[in-house]
């Protein structure tokens, strides 16, 4: 696969006044000339091949925003090597932009009172697209979402999830190299979300365009993206597969089971009656984390040591199990993790 | 050569686009259309009657007449016209700076200058146009000027650069909006001074006089280039020098403009 964007060592410092508080200090900021540096990116090193999802996670204030900024050619960092295409974004801004596209899920750019379709004309003229390249596009939108009922609406007359639907394609008219989604399902329903995720799949398949998400929503992420690189206090953290995350935390899985008996009221007996259960029947015992909640088993348990059914074969023998459930572990709770500290 | 053109005709095309949308949706507003163009003429009217009063308690204000005036105001209205039509969104550029939405103009392979500037059209200000242009033939009569080809080119040509005043000064104040967090109290300073372009500059000492021409130069949207017409004997080297500043101060505020769109970088998120 060949690379679309190459960033190495890519920085980009904030200069920022050090504030003082109360009137006083506000008074003094006006001469004050004491500034501090923050780094916002602090030399992140990576490669986007072209043709691939890629999902960019990290906190608010990560610096998710100031690595976008810098791809789209917004901002000019502060230090490194950013090329995209050959390119370096900041140094040619117009000749970038038509090879990009970029939807923001908060802030729309189609015209606010023309009808959807005439902001898509002024798009043509605007990115000189060709009648043929146009229409061929327009129909295949057609057949990923019926367009009829929308093109004639304006913008501003749209649902939320209309216009974000209307966003993307307008990104994609012009037939970029790389289409930046900046939280496109921010605020929507689980309806739209999921026509989001097949409309970005099946663009990216059919066009090969390289698609860069940005997202706070776990769902984005698990149903579109393969990849996924994490942001945190500048510094990437993290940049593999989504399923390989998945195994830093092991074949962890959850069982829960509900006891079908009002004979027990104490959710603690329940507990050390299981744990010395499993203790008679298995010998490890410390790969187990054993709650009990208003009759609610719950048990964590390390798969590579023993399977989630020998521990259901264990207990359903002990009590009476009317409802089971078995859990895999969330990327959002892997991912929470990660913020935390506590894996890699 | 060949490509500039090519360049100036693909501008040419998409602000035809531009515009001619901008009508379509303007006129299925109909009612917002009536009554916005009412309430501009009706505004007009307002400050039209204040001058009328003025002139039923004095004969002249400064050696100028009563219609002398009125042809200073018709004169002003129009000059004010384009930037009114054509470069509304300027005004509201300090709130799309301060609230991020402008980041999503830095995205086009387009001059970022026009994409912003003329992604509206206000036609509803065109009712000033009309008004601009009955006050000056009204006048141009009563005061039994001369009507010849040269004459009425001479007067498109004094109205066109002396528009380009307008122009200039708010381009250059919204852009402030990039360095500055709030500038909608600089917008709103300087939007007072359009009243002052009404009135003959002999009434201001010499401290204002110079500001008003050289540092806020108001003066060359009517006082100046009207000379070319009325009053010729207060004409002086400043009204032929207006023709000239006036576009270099266009390009001069174009260029500040321009550097604060292509270092602004949204807010933070």
């Amino acid at each position: 696969m060949d690379k679309t964007i190459e960033i190495n060592n890519l920085s980009k410092e904030y200069k920022v006044l050090n504030r003082k508080e109360g009137f006083k200090g506000a008074i003094l900021n006006l001469f004050s000339k004491d500034y501090k540096y923050i780094k916002a990116i602090n030399n992140v090193s990576m490669e986007i091949f072209s043709g691939e999802i890629l999902g960019i996670l990290g906190r608010n204030g990560a610096g998710k925003s100031t690595l976008i900024k810098m791809m789209t050619g917004v901002l000019k960092p502060s230090a490194g090597a950013l090329s995209i295409n050959g390119n370096t974004p900041f140094k040619n801004r117009k000749q970038h932009a038509l090879n990009i596209g970029i939807v923001f899920g908060q802030r729309s750019q189609l015209w606010w009172s023309l009808p959807c379709i005439e902001s898509f004309k002024i798009i043509k003229e605007i990115y000189s697209i060709n009648d043929d390249v146009y229409e061929e596009n327009m129909n295949f939108f057609n057949e990923l979402i019926p367009l009829n009922e929308l093109m004639n609406k304006p913008v501003r007359l749209m649902s939320l999830g209309q216009r974000v639907l209307c966003d993307i394609l307008a990104s994609f008219l012009h037939n970029p190299k790389i289409v930046f989604l900046d939280e496109p399902t921010i605020g929507l329903d689980i309806d739209v979300k999921d026509k989001i995720h097949k409309l970005i799949l099946s663009l990216n398949s059919k066009k090969k365009t390289t698609v860069i998400l940005t997202t706070h929503d776990m769902g984005d992420v698990d149903a579109i993206c393969k990849r996924i690189v994490i942001i945190d206090n500048g510094e990437k953290i993290y940049d593999d597969k989504i399923y390989k995350l998945k195994k830093y935390f092991g074949p962890n899985k959850t069982l829960l089971a509900h006891i079908n008996s009002n004979k027990i009221r104490d959710d603690s007996v329940v507990i050390t009656n299981i744990k010395k259960l499993i203790d008679k029947h298995i010998q490890l015992i410390d790969y187990l984390s054993v709650e009990c909640n208003n009759r609610w088993i719950k048990i964590v348990v390390d798969e590579n040591q023993i399977s989630v059914l020998k521990v259901l074969n264990l207990i359903q023998k002990e009590f009476d199990i009317d409802k089971i459930e078995i859990k895999e572990i969330s990327t959002e709770s892997v991912i929470k993790k990660i913020y935390e500290g506590k894996c890699l | 050569m060949k490509n500039y053109f090519k360049k100036v005709k693909y501008y040419i095309h998409i602000y035809r686009m531009i515009l001619i949308q901008d009508l379509k949706t303007k006129m299925s507003f109909r009612a917002d259309f009536l009554i916005s163009s009412f309430s501009g003429i009706m505004l007009n009217a307002a400050s039209f009657i204040s001058i009328w009063i003025m002139f039923q308690n004095f004969s002249s204000i400064m050696n100028w007449n009563y219609y002398e005036m009125l042809f200073l105001y018709g004169f002003s209205l129009l000059a004010l016209t384009p930037q009114l039509v054509f470069f509304d969104n300027s005004w509201v550029l300090c709130d799309k700076v301060f609230k991020g939405d402008f980041i999503t103009y830095c995205f086009r392979p387009i001059n970022i200058f026009f994409y912003y500037t003329f992604e509206k059209i206000n036609i509803n200000a065109i009712g000033q146009f009309f008004i601009g242009v009955t006050l000056i033939t009204y006048s141009w009569i009563k005061l039994g000027l001369d009507v010849n080809t040269i004459i009425v080119f001479k007067l498109i040509i004094s109205l066109l650069t002396a528009s380009l005043f307008m122009i200039a000064i708010v381009i250059f104040i919204s852009s402030m909006s990039f360095w500055i967090i709030n500038a909608k109290g600089l917008m709103d300073f300087f939007s007072k001074f359009k009243d002052y372009t009404r009135y003959p500059f002999t009434i201001f000492n010499n401290f204002f006089k110079f500001v008003f021409s050289f540092i806020i130069p108001i003066g060359f949207v009517a006082y100046y280039p009207s000379l070319f017409f009325i009053h010729t004997e207060e004409l002086s080297w400043i009204s032929f020098f207006g023709v000239f500043y006036g576009i270099i101060l266009l390009y001069f505020s174009y260029k500040v403009w321009v550097k604060g769109a292509l270092q602004y970088s949204g807010t933070g998120s």
